[in-house]
């Protein structure tokens, strides 16, 4: 086990800058979760640890040593892949001790690790079968086994839930937590869903860019996005972002006028996250707007509510909103809906910059 | 551009690269030189002045033009018989339920697991019965169809999306109206391969045109070449002259369309 | 009208001509030439039934015992070193340096070339007074050889023009099978700790077993029906040194005017490559992994 350091890494294929100086140390046992929409130089990042790719500047540290010059067979690191990769022509047997068997680990030990893991993840049964045998989700335990038995220093994982359907995916992420739980390994999880990452991570690096946008336990960067990006991309449905206008301690977005939760002045962005809109009725003392409802998605535990600002233009794209309200009486498409939600669970943007403003 | 290393493939490849070569290069070269120069041990390596002669001998003792001609008969005659009559068979197999049909495959796939040695003798004698030897037509029969190209072209059909067909069905085509505008286009590839590969048998058949053609001027290229090493055995210049004639378009034509040539030969062989 | 438009009529209708031509072409002569070994057949007067008179004759014929060790020999030299040579080569060809399609040229030019002309060629080359191959091995200190004119030499100086001439075709296949290879699959090796010669042992050669399972059966079955290049170059000879199996029924049927004979001959061809063929297949299914 040991922590893992980006000092400054740069990643440049010719023109196109993948991953821009980016310093990040990933404490030992960690389970650290980056998370963007492709081309935000996640997977790169991630490659340069496994030595798959090579940094263009900066150093790559393991256990507190550059490893820059070490092949990927010396970092005593262990990768599972997006598509699994496991030998086809191999047993899954073979499959999990192939790494194991290059180190010249002895016969027995291999036999043993292979048995540990397999008991974890449930393979015993599958032992003896090839990996065109087994199904999506069986493989993916496989090249989970396969990584656990080499019990290396750090674990990369590159989206290894993605090519899996839905309730797959959830059951397998609740498997990784667990594992994690029981033994906790430093671990890099590149994603680009961001439920998983912050179901998963210990702490999340939201990325975009090849730059690290905001790093921060889950919760802290869903309750403080550092800048509209991150609002934007963490929690679903996405937050509503309303352009208003901050003066004299006032914030004022159409109809909607509240207090302004700190001294900044001129255009700002004022975000609202769906799950903190509820239904009003016309006496709450709470900041609001009227909507007017144009679909509405029954969810069962909830419903999703997509309307239109009343006080904007038709058209206009920054007046649609999205709010989950709690079960009870269902709007209907075409009627209106006041929304209100509390002050301090709105957070204020720099129109221009897009940073965070928070109260001084 | 940064600098790197050449690398040390080169060692390896460069000389593998000349060895390959060095039979085609020496063969130009000795066509170009006088007989005395061809007759030098050690060999005149660079000529001294270039020597076309021996390539009008050549035209002049054998009707190259004549053995072109029945190659490229021969050869375009096949190609396009195959292309038809095996993509109509095909289709039939891939795509129709018609009785009797799994039986009349593997009978015809049988004739690819006989090798044409085989089936020398009583092909000469069906042949000779119909009146057909020592004329081209007899190069031309026998290879109308080969079961080869209909079981390539019956694996690719039903590689394509039968959704297309059955559309085209419930537009109002017909069975052959499905095969000549939907399937047939969508299979420029694999009938490219096909008909690559068919050119290359048929232009380097060697036996059995030997076997059914004995006037010189009916022959076809290669067995053409055959007998003008015969008439000019020790005439290296002038042997090597009729040989490049005789190789160098198919190089050439190599040369140009490498890369879908050695795509046709990839897709040929490998499975899995 | 309704039975003209079924499927079954349409069907037939579709492959007639095909079956028709594969039919007079292909499976009568396959019968046919089994009947015939049965007979005397001159090629000129009526046959007729000798029962295994021409079988018997082969058992005894020491020419034919003779073409069939020359075949062997040729086919067990041939096919593995064409193929694993074939395999070499494919490896280095498989890269971008710079004037890479100039090497690979170099190597796929020769498939080009048709047998009779990679024959003549190679009269030249081998000729033992004016060839380049003596003029290379004197170079290099070796005395000059006979090659095609050496009754224990002519065979092998077969097997080195036919691998000149058929090489670049398995390199193709293989090259074409290599880049196949899922490139994720050769970085979990590198993770996992596998060096270069580890990682071609474990996972590309197995990966390559189809390539590999489809050209030995391919150059094998090539190999024991070589004709062309004999016909060519050595005639059979020296001293019967390069008859191989159709040269003889080439020469049974078409000069001596024993076609009954020669059937024979080629019916135990026949048994002899489809017996190899399902050996070959028996193996495979041991050593072949398919990815799905």
């Amino acid at each position: 086990m040991a922590t893992v350091e980006f000092q400054g890494v740069t990643k440049r294929f010719g023109d196109v800058v993948a991953v821009d100086d980016l310093s990040l140390r990933i404490g030992d046992g960690e389970f650290m979760v980056l998370v963007g929409p492709s081309g935000c130089g996640k997977t790169t990042a991630l490659r340069m640890v496994a030595g798959l790719e090579q940094p263009s500047a900066g150093d790559i540290l393991i256990g507190d040593r550059v490893v820059n010059a070490d092949s990927p067979g010396r970092r005593d690191i262990a990768m599972v892949f997006q598509n699994y990769a496991l030998y086809p022509h191999m047993t899954v047997e073979r499959n999990i001790g192939f790494g194991l068997r290059q180190r010249k680990m002895p016969r027995s030990e291999v036999q043993a690790r292979v048995r540990e893991v397999s008991a974890l993840l449930g393979l015993e049964e599958l032992l003896r079968r090839k990996p065109a045998q087994l199904s999506g989700g069986q493989r993916q335990r496989v090249a989970m086994g396969r990584a656990l038995a080499r019990h290396p220093q750090a674990f990369l994982l590159d989206e290894p839930l993605s090519n899996l359907d839905a309730k797959l995916r959830t059951q397998l992420r609740a498997e990784l937590k667990k594992i994690h739980q029981m033994l906790p390994t430093t671990s890099i999880y590149v994603t680009h869903d961001q439920v998983e990452a912050m179901t998963l991570g210990d702490r999340i690096a939201v990325m975009s860019q090849g730059r690290i946008q905001q790093l921060g336990p889950p919760q802290e960067v869903y309750d403080r996005p550092t800048n509209l990006f991150v609002a934007g991309f963490i929690g679903n449905p996405p937050m509503n972002l309303l352009p208003a206008a901050a003066r004299s301690g006032v914030l004022t977005s159409g109809d909607l006028q509240m207090p302004s939760p700190n001294s900044a002045e001129g255009e700002v962005i004022l975000g609202v996250r769906p799950e903190r809109l509820a239904a009003a009725g016309d006496a709450d003392p709470r900041p609001g707007f009227d909507v007017t409802v144009d679909v509405v998605e029954p969810l069962g535990s909830e419903i999703m509510v997509h309307g239109s600002r009343v006080d904007s233009a038709p058209g206009d794209a920054a007046a649609e909103i999205t709010a989950r309200l709690a079960v009870g009486a269902m709007p209907a498409p075409g009627e209106r809906l006041r929304l209100a939600f509390d002050a301090e669970t709105a957070h204020v943007f720099d129109a221009a910059t897009g940073a965070a403003l928070r109260s001084s | 551009m940064r600098f790197s290393w050449p690398s040390p493939r080169h060692l390896f490849l460069a000389p593998l690269a000349l060895i390959m070569a060095a039979p085609l290069i020496w063969m130009a070269i000795t066509s170009i030189e006088t007989p005395d120069q061809a007759r030098q041990f050690p060999p005149v390596l660079i000529p001294h002045g270039i020597d076309w002669h021996n390539y009008t001998r050549a035209v002049d003792s054998a009707p190259f033009g004549a053995w072109y001609m029945n190659s490229i008969i021969v050869s375009l005659v096949v190609v396009v018989s195959n292309l038809v009559l095996c993509s109509l068979a095909a289709y039939a197999f891939a795509r129709v339920r018609f009785f009797g049909s799994n039986v009349l495959f593997i009978a015809l796939l049988a004739t690819l697991m006989v090798p044409f040695q085989v089936i020398l003798i009583p092909t000469f004698l069906i042949v000779r019965h119909m009146g057909l030897i020592d004329n081209v037509a007899a190069l031309i029969f026998p290879n109308l169809v080969n079961a080869f190209g209909i079981f390539m072209l019956r694996q690719f059909f039903r590689t394509l999306p039968i959704e297309l067909e059955e559309a085209a069905r419930i537009d109002g085509c017909s069975r052959v109206g499905v095969l000549t505008k939907i399937v047939l286009p969508l299979s420029v590839p694999a009938l490219s391969t096909l008909a690559l590969i068919m050119l290359l048998w048929t232009w380097n058949d060697f036996l059995w045109p030997l076997v059914a053609i004995n006037t010189e001027k009916h022959m076809t290229l290669q067995v053409g070449l055959s007998t003008f090493q015969g008439q000019h055995q020790t005439q290296w210049t002038v042997l090597m002259a009729g040989n490049v004639l005789a190789l160098l378009p198919l190089v050439v034509a190599f040369l140009l369309t490498q890369r879908s040539f050695v795509r046709s030969i990839a897709a040929s062989g490998v499975k899995g | 009208m309704r039975f003209l438009r079924s499927d079954h009529v349409t069907g037939w209708l579709l492959v007639l001509p095909a079956t028709l031509v594969l039919l007079v072409f292909g499976l009568i002569p396959i019968g046919w030439s089994a009947v015939l070994s049965f007979q005397h057949n001159d090629l000129l007067s009526p046959p007729h039934w000798v029962g295994a008179a021409n079988y018997q004759a082969l058992r005894h014929d020491p020419v034919f015992r003779k073409s069939i060790h020359n075949t062997v020999v040729y086919t067990v030299l041939f096919v593995p070193i064409s193929i694993a040579a074939a395999l070499g080569v494919a490896v280095a060809l498989n890269t971008r340096i710079r004037g890479i399609s100039v090497y690979r040229t170099a190597v796929f030019v020769p498939v080009a070339v048709s047998t009779v002309a990679t024959a003549i060629i190679f009269n030249w080359v081998f000729d033992p007074t004016y060839g380049i191959a003596n003029w290379l091995l004197n170079e290099l200190g070796i005395s000059s050889q006979g090659f095609f004119q050496d009754p224990d030499q002519a065979l092998y100086s077969i097997v080195a023009m036919t691998v000149w001439g058929w090489i670049g075709f398995d390199v193709i296949i293989y090259l074409a099978a290599l880049q196949g290879i899922p490139q994720e699959l050769l970085e979990a090796a590198a993770i996992d700790g596998a060096g270069r010669w580890a990682t071609f042992r474990s996972v590309v050669l197995p990966l390559l077993s189809p390539a590999t399972l489809f050209l030995v059966v391919w150059s094998t079955i090539n190999a024991l029906q070589l004709f062309d290049e004999i016909y060519n170059t050595t005639r059979g000879g020296p001293l019967q040194s390069t008859t191989v199996v159709v040269y003889y029924l080439w020469q049974q049927a078409f000069q001596f005017f024993q076609a009954g004979y020669g059937a024979a001959i080629a019916e135990v061809l026949l048994v002899a490559i489809l017996v190899v063929t399902l050996l070959q297949f028996l193996v495979s299914r041991r050593a072949v992994h398919y990815t799905s």
